[in-house]
């Protein structure tokens, strides 16, 4: 009885894992057709299919430049980014065992933005340094939001377990020391770091190229496919650090691994896109909330669930003031921010 | 045979385990008893590998515990805490399957099934865990634990339980020390912190007394109990009667007023 039950388990999970799949795919050829240059949605496909080697529609050169030199980066890196997001909320939540966590409101976002900033600084004042542009900024980005995120794990963490009240406050702290302190790295910036910093700071999917995709793949693809694998142990981890040490999980190692990737996901996904916030917190739980805890399901769907929620935001902030573009943070938050507190409201509740 | 030998452990100088030796053998149920702050929950952590000793060994089937890698250790010794919290919508059946994740069973369906039958809790394996009452959500982390180390194999095996009958009804305070009788024929030695004397009485093979860190004696379940043993390491007036139900014996903390007969023949 028990096996069938297990098999259906898995074959339903496979199955809304690609019901979120099939849904992605139809918002990303939306994404590609829409925007302050449409292009029709028979183009779109024939443009996507043209390039796998099947003719079935004529278009334009224009639009397939569009499409391929400046949307398809777009939405692809809106499905590392949003993935990223997401399935590191989901691996942070599942090791702190509270729902409550987000990458921003634990400071993690803020600890990766602080050191993005250093380098963004420190690069135009040392020309020696230019050489590591491209890879030096998710790599500065990475180290700050593990910093971050190690000491917040310390901060909260007391008898095995981590308090809900101190880990906010650890954030709060945190979140304010580190915006200090980028005020005080860009009081010494100059006006084009400056500049690139107010920009970069908004959230923005715009500046994505086909040049920064390779990079995200390394720093983003990798460690999500490391956090999927490391479901067991996340669903012992529920338990408790001691529950899943008796069950024989190498609690140490374990924790070490899911903080290391998920601040390289997070510190990868900042450098590039900026601060986008809520998409860590909101993905994880919607998913447990419509289809319960198993990180089995949790972890994959994040990924997708956040790839398709960030690419629909930026839709929406492309779409929404044509021709100009809406900050791609105003939207999450937008949407993040009400469902944050309707959150609280049901956490309240459930406890009396 | 799990083996503690001169263990020792301080917080600020003050020992809260202080140089206990003891032996659980494979096939015997070992009852830890002692009044609160004895140290019985620390030894206990000693014991299961999440606290280390300063100084003193632990040793499973003649293996160092701190050579053991977190999976071995899994495989030969499952552990009940006092109270386990799920932060998640797991369900009953999810939070069992955990308790296989470092072993290869052969047929984790059978085996589930099995501990859930054996806890009662069968009719609870759709619902969310924490939708259940204290005493189901007790049995079913038992159930858990007890997946661990439900499939046969051929070495001596441990199970170590903090209170596991804490929330339970007198019914399921039994129903879960018979369960841990029959654990016996599997070639599992069974430890177990208890607050209930007469529990402890009647179904264990051997009584540990801790009282400030210290074994305060410790033996078969006749050797220990002993009215003037029992009173000065509770520090409360202890009386035996002779329980001629059982044939065994009835532990009375209401020494100072005579017992009317009738009560015990109920217990």
């Amino acid at each position: 009885m028990s096996t069938a039950v297990a098999h259906t388990k898995i074959k339903t999970q496979n199955q809304i894992l690609l019901g979120f799949g099939l849904m992605l795919a139809l918002v990303l050829v939306v994404s590609l057709s829409m925007g302050a240059y449409r292009i029709p949605l028979p183009q779109t496909l024939a443009i996507l299919l043209d390039q796998i080697g099947l003719q079935v529609g004529a278009f334009e050169v224009q639009q397939a430049n569009v499409l391929l030199q400046i949307r398809m980066p777009r939405v692809l890196m809106g499905v590392l980014v949003g993935g990223g997001l997401g399935i590191a909320g989901a691996a942070l939540q599942g090791m702190f065992r509270n729902p409550l966590v987000e990458p921003g409101l634990i400071g993690v976002s803020s600890g990766s933005a602080l050191f993005a900033v250093i380098f963004m600084v420190l690069v135009p004042m040392t020309p020696a340094l230019g050489w590591i542009r491209p890879i030096g900024l998710p790599i500065f980005a990475f180290a700050g939001g593990l910093i971050a995120v190690l000491a917040v794990y310390r901060l909260s963490k007391s008898q095995g377990k981590t308090d809900a009240a101190t880990l906010i406050l650890a954030g709060v702290a945190i979140n304010a020391l580190a915006g200090a302190l980028i005020g005080l790295v860009l009081f010494f910036a100059d006006d084009s770091a400056l500049r690139s910093f107010t920009f970069w700071s908004l959230g923005d999917l715009a500046g994505a190229t086909w040049a920064k995709i390779p990079v995200s793949l390394v720093l983003i693809a990798f460690p999500s496919l490391m956090l999927l694998f490391n479901y067991r142990n996340l669903n012992a981890l529920a338990l408790g650090e001691q529950e899943a040490f008796h069950m024989g999980v190498n609690v140490q190692r374990v924790k070490l691994q899911l903080l290391v990737f998920s601040a390289l996901i997070l510190g990868a996904g900042v450098s590039m896109v900026g601060m986008i916030g809520f998409v860590g917190l909101v993905v994880p739980h919607l998913i447990r909330i419509l289809f319960g805890a198993d990180h089995r399901l949790v972890l994959p769907g994040s990924f997708l669930l956040g790839a398709l929620l960030l690419n629909f935001a930026d839709l929406i902030a492309r779409v929404i003031v044509i021709p100009a573009e809406m900050p791609i943070g105003v939207i999450t938050a937008l949407i993040g921010a009400p469902f944050f507190i309707w959150l609280i409201f049901n956490l309240n509740k459930s406890k009396n | 045979m799990l083996k503690a030998t001169n263990v020792h452990f301080c917080i600020r100088q003050r020992p809260i385990v202080d140089e206990v030796s003891l032996e659980l053998n494979p096939g015997e149920i070992l009852a830890i008893l002692g009044p609160n702050g004895a140290g019985k929950s620390t030894f206990f952590k000693i014991l299961s590998g999440e606290v280390r000793c300063k100084h003193g060994a632990i040793g499973y089937n003649g293996h160092d515990i701190h050579k053991l890698k977190s999976r071995e250790l899994a495989e030969v010794r499952a552990v009940m805490p006092q109270h386990t919290q799920v932060n998640f919508p797991f369900t009953v059946q999810e939070v069992v399957e955990l308790g296989l994740i470092s072993t290869r069973a052969k047929d984790p369906a059978k085996l589930i099934r099995e501990v859930l039958e054996a806890t009662h809790t069968l009719h609870l394996s759709g619902q969310v865990f924490n939708t259940l009452s204290g005493g189901e959500k007790q049995r079913v982390q038992l159930a858990r634990v007890l997946v661990q180390i439900w499939e046969a194999k051929p070495f001596p095996r441990y199970l170590l339980l903090d209170e596991p009958t804490s929330s339970l009804d007198i019914a399921q305070q039994h129903a879960v020390l018979k369960i841990l009788k029959t654990l016996k024929s599997r070639n599992i030695g069974i430890l177990v912190i208890l607050h209930e004397l007469n529990l402890a009485a009647q179904y264990a093979d051997k009584i540990a007394l801790l009282k400030n860190g210290m074994v305060a004696k410790a033996g078969t379940v006749e050797e220990v109990l002993d009215e003037g043993i029992l009173a000065q390491v509770f520090d409360h007036p202890i009386q035996l009667i002779s329980n001629p139900a059982t044939g065994g014996v009835f532990i009375s903390s209401l020494a100072s007023q005579p017992i009317p007969t009738h009560t015990f023949k109920q217990a």
